[in-house]
């Protein structure tokens, strides 16, 4: 069976704004520099939108056009997912791109009650999803696909097939563009007017290319599908003999699914960063826990661990019969090298890692963070928080523009006594004590970034008082000797 | 001087440094004037480009412009460069060249070692790295490079000292200070000026972003942290370095040493113009006799004589000569070498460049155009362009190149500057907008006026107006626009010297291959006073060469473009005024066939005005229709006033050349001449947008005090404001009208050679090949299709049929033909070919034999298109080697039988292989159909009475939608009898949008409108009837070949309703070339 999907990157880009569904709509293609037509839905086409139109002619004669980019790849990505869901109708499903599928349904159709019961089934399947197809089912692939693309009826009966083909046009051969214009220049607009031809006359004139299209769509040679493969998540089962109530029991199981993990985990060269296990207990009901890690681990002991924490969490109820263990998160882990004597420091050390995936799942994620530079002038913004503990923000801390160890996270008002123009203060009050200023280096004037917010300006100085504390200080706006200005603390140094 | 006007800045960056400085030139010199400098440097990075923008604004003011250069080094910190003297300059720019030319275009590669070799003269600056390291040093590569500096250029090196408010700038200074004591070389303060105000950061960030390919959100420290890299007032530059006044002395002393101005530089006329021991005077004077002897062979009349004695005292007192001479020798290589050419501009249309051969226009032939170039050319050079044969122009370029050497002649710059779509569109990338959002903004955008982007159309694209990023977005790309983007070539702009031409500016490699040009563009070139000579290309020299060709050919007539132009030939007027010029020079679009006979010219100067009138300028500002209603007498011819009586005598009254409406400026509103050349550009270039409405204030001001009525005073600006882009001098005028006459001339007479040329000039001009075949069949000539056994690349003229030649049509015709296999085809056909084989066998291509057999050129065998196909496509695997020469094992093949054509099958064949069929016309094969609906044929229409309603329909010819016509839509259809003008009024064009954009063959249903001669139906409904055209072939296909649009058809996108841009289009469109802008 072959069906294509003549709006495939349409309908995708419908599903997900189903308030263009009834409007012109195509996706567009940069081709040398300017924008063409890849795709268009049914209204579009129907109002006269042809593939390969710069999209400024489309625009021109729909006006209210919809457009949206194509991203190059998705037509497949959308073909492999919707070839894997059709795996349930048939063991054999094949890419057929740029447009369509291949199912090889031998022995599958009497499951559905017939050839014609099975088609109406995919097709009315797929539109329930927002696909548009077109379906044909013949003795060969070619025939298929040609009665898919062109033909009246879908279904070709057995020993039809040369018949099916006469009144179709060449193209429904899969022929190249060359060999189908030369046969249209030649008057032969329909393949009865020339499948009668001696193979030698066609040969000289339209290369083997066409006689092997023949040839296949009529079973005289054969072809071969390409089965699409169906990735392995990664998952896990244990289904149990006994129903399992204990502490212990749970242990074991979750200790051989890890098990089974972990090896697969570390044959691959991934860590996992978060998993799942459900489990089923006898009652028909389903329970899950999950646990989440700081770096991708495949450590069965440190995961364990993990899940240890979590137990107490599972209520086997009248017992379990199966677990699953689900990896949500995968990702590459580096093979930490085998170092002998050498134990490494901070956060490289693997031993700090797994403490801190301990403490997380006891106190909360929201406690533990790990702070690093950001790619900001604006001291408010020049930091962030770091999403995995090895995260590795490209930036390095300033050594030459010292920032404050404690930042406050809002400045706070002070009074200065400052010489005009822009001098540092020579002392400041703040919380009712006055540091007088014996050393400052400044102005660093840093301006708001415009994109996202107004406002002033900040002259930072870096200050010393007689107790030798360091501040750090701005005036918000330039030096005025007319308006006194406010004055903010920011932050201490060491 | 107090010492309070000490300080000068030394480093100032524009946007001539692309994508860095946020100012322009002029914008810097207009801060430093109000801040109060005297003189500051321009340093943009590797380049020269802005100083003269700066020099040209600083010209009339109290400031001076130290030319200058920031030098980054491929090996070394960057150096700021000042030469003291016109050496030392030549020196820089040797040095730039240098580096130019090692690389390619945009780019510029410089070593240490160069700059020593160069550096007499100059005094640099060294630019110390942003930052100290993490130990508050300099980093030791630096330091260490200084001394090697130091080491090499002694006295001449400083060191800069730059405070940009980052938190080490004491300590960082401290320790310059400190280097500069150690290795003696003194500091001087600077403020790296990126921009004029602060305010310009944010279009600074941008231009970092576009850079730097990345968005604001993400370039993170690739911007700056401050705005302080502005231009600052020298108060507080020396507050800023209160503690290091030496720096601000340093900067005032080496500002001091600069004595080198741009006026110093002279430009001196390349020497191999004369002969024999003469001055450039008496050799000009010499070879003016002379060629006036052999122009006036009947002998030279009291009148010329005095002409010429006046014209070259003139050149003499302005010392002009040398630059007639240099073009006189162009011309005279191209007239040797059988390169028509034709001059043009304020200069040419003079006594003398007629006796030199430059230009065809006979000046005793109307009143004298030199009096307008004399007062041209006491404020700005000599300009005379020349017009080659497009497509043997780059032979006379190569001339010029070998005569004078490649480091003497150059092509200039022309920037291109930022226009309102890119900026948009870098804008809107940089501020993180997504693609489809700058689309639609795009789409949105309006023109660059005041009100530039209207909320409507903001809103109409379903973005909301008030959003402020959106507003930040408008405003930036409001600053961007008009921004140099980057440095291109000018379309033929000659700048030739007597030494190296890189003593007096670098020179850069251009684009394509074997060009090179300056970094100067001709705005540039005009300020220094530069020659300049423009060699450009016109396809219609082209076609006119080759028709006297084939004049010569085939009539044995010996033609010139004067000896054409000598008389006056009525019939040719005639014909003229029947708008019957399909194919003819400029007259030939739709506008001017319709103005045509409402002017009704009668003689040469009439063309002028034809050529002048159907234009943006005089449209736009209305001038058209007073002008034709006074010509037919409709209306009086005043004056507004006595003084303008002078100026507008010959238009009777109204102004129609861009000369006059720059004249009304100066007299009625007391503009200098300068101020009124000011105008012009601040319209041509709309990058200063405040200047416009300045001179609109001053214009209308000045002519209402001078008494003329404000309704005239408004037309005359707005005018002045279509002639900005798109103006056309008289002068220009004069020279086109000359290639009108003569084109005409040509088809009047000899309307087969006319045709024949025109094919073999293609692609040019209005027309597709289809309409200039139907046109010569109305003009009694036989057209015979492309036939292997009689055709030639070219088109060719056949033996007399009636009273012309037949045209048989040429290979050239047929579609992805090469040339090559014509040759051996033509090389193979000693006697008639018979069979396909002997073609084969002569070395003639497959895919090319199947390109003939699909132009149906084997009649002559016995084979239409369908059976030469299959014969040839056999040919594929015919006996080779030992067998060669045996009949092909197709022959013994059973015959096949194909399907008959059907004559429109082969006439939509015709179409997709030559664009055109002689066999038919595709509406015949459905005039039954079309007549069941009672739809007219268009020769029908014309015998219709006015203001019937009638049914027409056509193949779609031409759409044209000028920004003139206040969204007129102007459709003209084609059927098998003729034409039919369609007009579509703005409402019924957005209602039919589909109809008229998509249609091939489009059915009206309209009023008949009918004005003199011309006839119009006035649209009010359309219908798609491209259905019917299916059947013509035997499977039905929508997408038919049958395309006949003509060259000047506005393809989609037809853009929004904008005014000005659509001017551009259409007018861009319809000139071959360009309209050159007026100088």
């Amino acid at each position: 069976m072959s069906i294509c999907f003549p709006y495939l990157n349409t309908d995708w880009f419908s599903l997900r704004n189903p308030e263009l569904a009834a409007r012109p709509l195509i996706s567009a293609i940069a081709v040398r520099g300017r924008k063409v037509v890849k795709a268009m839905n049914s209204v579009a086409a129907a109002e006269g939108i042809q593939v390969q139109m710069p999209t400024a002619d489309a625009k021109a004669i729909v006006p209210g056009l919809e457009i949206f980019d194509d991203q190059p790849g998705r037509d497949l990505k959308l073909l492999k997912g919707i070839g894997e869901w059709c795996i349930r109708y048939t063991p054999i499903v094949a890419l057929d791109p740029p447009d369509g599928l291949i199912l090889d349904i031998s022995g599958c159709t009497h499951l559905w009650g017939g050839e014609q019961a099975y088609l109406q089934e995919i097709v009315n399947r797929l539109a329930l999803k927002g696909y548009q197809s077109n379906a044909g089912i013949a003795d060969t692939i070619g025939a298929a696909w040609a009665v898919a693309r062109f033909g009246k009826s879908s279904i070709v009966e057995e020993g039809k097939l040369f018949d099916s083909l006469l009144p179709l046009d060449p193209a429904a051969l899969r022929l190249d563009h060359n060999i189908l214009q030369r046969l249209q220049k030649l008057g032969l607009n329909k393949v009865r007017s020339f499948i009668g031809m001696p193979k030698s006359v066609l040969r000289r004139r339209f290369g083997e290319g066409l006689l092997c299209k023949l040839g296949q769509a009529l079973g005289q040679i054969e072809e071969v599908l390409m089965p699409l493969q169906l990735q392995q998540p990664y998952m896990e089962r244990l289904p149990c003999l006994e129903a399992i109530k204990t502490v212990k029991g749970i242990e074991i199981a979750i200790d051989l699914l890890l098990e089974k993990m972990c090896h697969r985990l570390r044959e691959e060269g991934k860590g996992m960063r978060a998993a799942t296990l459900t489990y089923y207990r006898i009652d028909g009901k389903v329970g899950k826990v999950g646990i989440g890690t700081n770096s991708p681990s495949n450590s069965k002991v440190h995961l364990f661990s993990l899940f240890e924490l979590k137990i107490s969490a599972i209520a086997p109820g009248l017992g379990i019969e199966l677990f699953v263990l689900e990896v949500s998160k995968v990702e590459d882990s580096i093979l930490p090298q085998e170092v002998l004597w050498a134990a490494k420091p901070g956060l490289d050390d693997q031993k700090v890692v797994e403490l801190l995936d301990r403490l997380t799942i006891k106190v909360g994620a929201s406690i533990v963070h790990r702070y690093v530079p950001d790619q900001h002038y604006w001291p408010e913004r020049s930091i962030k928080q770091s999403s995995a503990i090895q995260e590795n923000s490209g930036t390095e801390w300033n050594a030459t523009q010292p920032r404050p160890t404690q930042l406050l996270s809002q400045p706070q008002p002070i009074e200065v006594s400052v010489p005009v123009p822009d001098y540092p203060p020579m002392l400041f009050r703040y919380r009712g004590i006055t540091h007088n200023i014996r050393k400052a280096d400044g102005p660093e004037r840093i301006e708001r970034e415009w994109w996202m917010d107004e406002g002033e300006h900040r002259d930072y100085y870096q200050v010393e008082d007689e107790d030798g504390q360091r501040y750090w200080i701005f005036r918000s706006g330039h030096y005025s000797l007319t308006k006194a200005q406010q004055w903010f603390i920011h932050g201490y140094f060491a | 001087m107090g010492l309070s006007m000490k300080y000068t800045e030394l480093q100032v960056t524009t946007n001539f440094s692309f994508l860095r400085g946020a100012s322009h030139p002029e914008e810097m010199v207009e801060q430093a004037v109000a801040f109060g400098y005297k003189k500051i440097a321009i340093t943009d990075r590797n380049t020269l480009a802005g100083v003269v923008r700066a020099y040209a604004a600083a010209k009339d003011k109290d400031l001076e412009i130290i030319v200058g250069c920031r030098l980054d080094l491929l090996d070394g910190p960057g150096l700021l460069a000042y030469p003291t003297n016109q050496e030392a300059y030549s020196r820089l720019s040797g040095l730039l060249t240098l580096g130019n030319l090692r690389t390619e275009k945009g780019k510029c590669h410089l070593y240490k070692s160069d700059v020593y070799e160069h550096s007499t003269g100059i005094i640099f600056i060294v630019i110390p790295p942003d930052s100290l390291t993490e130990t508050l040093q300099l980093e030791a590569g630096f330091q260490h490079q200084v001394k090697e500096y130091k080491q090499e250029l002694g006295s001449f090196l400083y060191l800069a000292a730059i405070r940009s408010y980052q938190s080490d700038d004491h300590k960082r200074i401290f320790r310059l200070a400190q280097l500069s004591k150690e290795l003696n070389v003194p500091l001087v303060a600077t403020n790296d000026v990126h921009y004029h105000d602060p305010a310009r950061r944010e279009l600074q960030d941008v231009l970092t972003c576009v850079r730097e390919k990345c968005t604001i959100n993400n370039a993170g420290f690739k911007l700056h942290q401050n705005a302080e890299r502005h231009l600052k007032t020298i108060q507080e530059m020396q507050r800023l370095f209160r503690q290091y006044p030496e720096a601000i002395e340093n900067a005032a002393y080496i500002a001091n040493c600069c004595q080198f101005s741009l006026s110093s530089l002279k430009y001196n006329y390349p020497e191999e113009i004369t002969t024999e021991g003469r001055s450039p005077q008496e050799e000009l004077t010499f070879h003016t006799w002379q060629g006036a002897k052999e122009r006036f062979p009947e002998g030279i009349s009291k009148e010329v004589a005095e002409a010429i004695a006046k014209e070259l005292e003139f050149i003499e007192e302005m010392n002009y000569a040398p630059y007639f001479l240099t073009v006189f020798d162009i011309v005279s290589y191209a007239r040797k070498n059988h390169i028509l050419c034709q001059g043009r501009g304020s200069a040419a249309n003079s006594t003398t460049c007629y006796c030199l051969g430059i230009t065809s226009v006979d000046p005793t032939k109307f009143e004298l155009l030199f009096e307008r170039f004399i007062s041209s050319a006491r404020n700005e050079p000599p300009d005379i362009d020349v017009d080659f044969e497009h497509e043997r122009r780059e032979e006379v370029m190569q001339y010029i190149y070998n005569k004078y050497g490649r480091d003497r002649a150059a092509i200039v710059a022309t920037v291109t500057q930022q226009h309102q779509k890119g900026a948009i569109r870098d804008v809107g990338k940089a501020m993180g907008l997504s693609v489809d959002t700058v689309n639609r903004l795009s789409a949105s955008i309006w023109e660059f006026t005041n009100e530039w982007f209207k909320e409507e159309r903001i809103i109409e694209q379903g973005l909301n107006p008030e959003d402020p990023l959106l507003r930040k977005v408008l405003q930036l790309t409001g600053q961007m626009i008009g921004f140099p983007r980057q440095l291109g070539q000018h379309t033929g702009g000659f700048v030739i010297t007597q030494g190296k031409l890189s003593d007096l500016c670098p020179i850069l490699n251009a684009r394509m291959e074997d060009r090179t040009n300056i970094e100067w563009n001709k705005d540039d070139i005009d300020a220094l006073g530069f020659l300049k000579i423009d060699v450009l290309a016109l396809g219609m020299l082209t076609c006119i060469r080759k028709a006297f060709d084939l004049a010569k050919q085939h009539y044995n007539l010996d033609l010139t473009l004067a000896g054409v132009n000598k008389t006056e030939d009525p019939k040719v007027y005639e014909m003229i005024c029947r708008a019957d010029t399909v194919g003819v020079f400029q007259i030939e679009s739709r506008a001017q066939q319709s103005m045509l006979p409402r002017l009704k010219p009668t003689c040469f100067y009439d063309l002028v005005i034809e050529v002048a009138i159907v234009r943006p300028g005089p449209i736009q500002g209305d001038m058209v229709h007073p002008y034709l209603r006074r010509r037919n007498g409709e209306e009086e011819v005043i004056y507004p006033s006595k003084a303008l009586e002078a100026i507008l005598k010959r238009t009777l009254g109204v102004p129609l050349f861009q000369e006059q409406a720059m004249k009304i400026a100066m007299v009625a509103a007391n503009f200098s001449a300068a101020e009124a050349d000011e105008l012009r550009r601040s319209m041509a270039t709309f990058k200063l947008k405040g200047m416009v409405t300045r001179f609109q204030k001053k214009l209308i001001d000045g002519m209402l005090a001078n008494g003329y009525e404000e309704d005239f005073a408004q037309r005359i600006f707005k005018q002045l404001e279509g002639f900005g882009s798109y103006g056309f001098p008289e002068s220009h005028a004069a020279s086109f009208a000359l290639l009108v006459y003569v084109s005409c001339w040509l088809k009047c007479h000899y309307p087969d050679v006319f045709a024949g040329a025109l094919l073999n000039s293609m692609p040019m001009g209005f027309y597709q090949p289809a309409q200039i075949v139907i046109d010569a069949k109305n003009h009694d000539v036989v057209v015979r299709e492309v036939d292997v056994n009689h055709s030639k690349w070219d088109n060719i003229l056949e033996e007399k049929v009636g009273a012309y030649h037949a045209i048989r049509l040429g290979f050239r015709q047929i579609k992805g033909l090469k040339e090559e296999d014509i040759e051996l085809l033509e090389k193979g056909r000693i006697s008639s070919y018979k069979t396909i084989t002997q073609i084969r066998d002569s070395g003639v291509s497959q895919s090319a034999l199947e390109r003939l057999a699909d132009a149906d050129a084997f009649r002559s065998l016995g084979m239409d298109r369908r059976q030469a196909l299959w014969e040839v496509t056999a040919l594929n695997d015919r006996p080779i080697a030992l067998f060669e020469g045996q009949p092909s094992e197709s022959a013994l093949e059973s015959q096949v039988s194909l399907p008959l054509m059907r004559d429109s099958e082969h006439v939509v064949q015709d179409y997709a292989s030559t664009s055109l069929s002689l066999k038919a016309h595709p509406v015949s094969f459905v005039r039954e159909k079309l007549k069941l609906l009672h739809i007219l044929s268009t020769k029908d229409t014309q015998n219709t009475k006015d203001g019937v309603l009638v049914k027409v329909a056509g193949l779609v010819l031409v759409r044209q939608r000028p920004g003139t016509a206040g969204g007129v839509c102007f459709i003209t259809i084609e059927d098998e009898t003729g034409f039919s003008n369609l007009v579509v009024f703005e409402s019924l064009f957005e209602k039919y949008r589909k109809e008229i954009l998509h249609s091939r063959l489009l059915m009206v249903e309209g009023k008949l409108q009918r004005e003199g001669q011309v006839v119009h139906v006035i649209v009010q409904r359309c219908f798609d009837l491209t259905k019917l055209l299916r059947d013509l072939t035997a499977t039905p296909n929508d997408d038919l070949p049958l395309l006949t649009l003509s060259r000047a058809d506005e393809r989609s996108p037809f853009p929004v309703e904008n005014k000005r841009t659509q001017v551009r289009t259409a007018v861009d469109k319809e000139v071959f070339p360009p309209a050159r802008n007026f100088k």
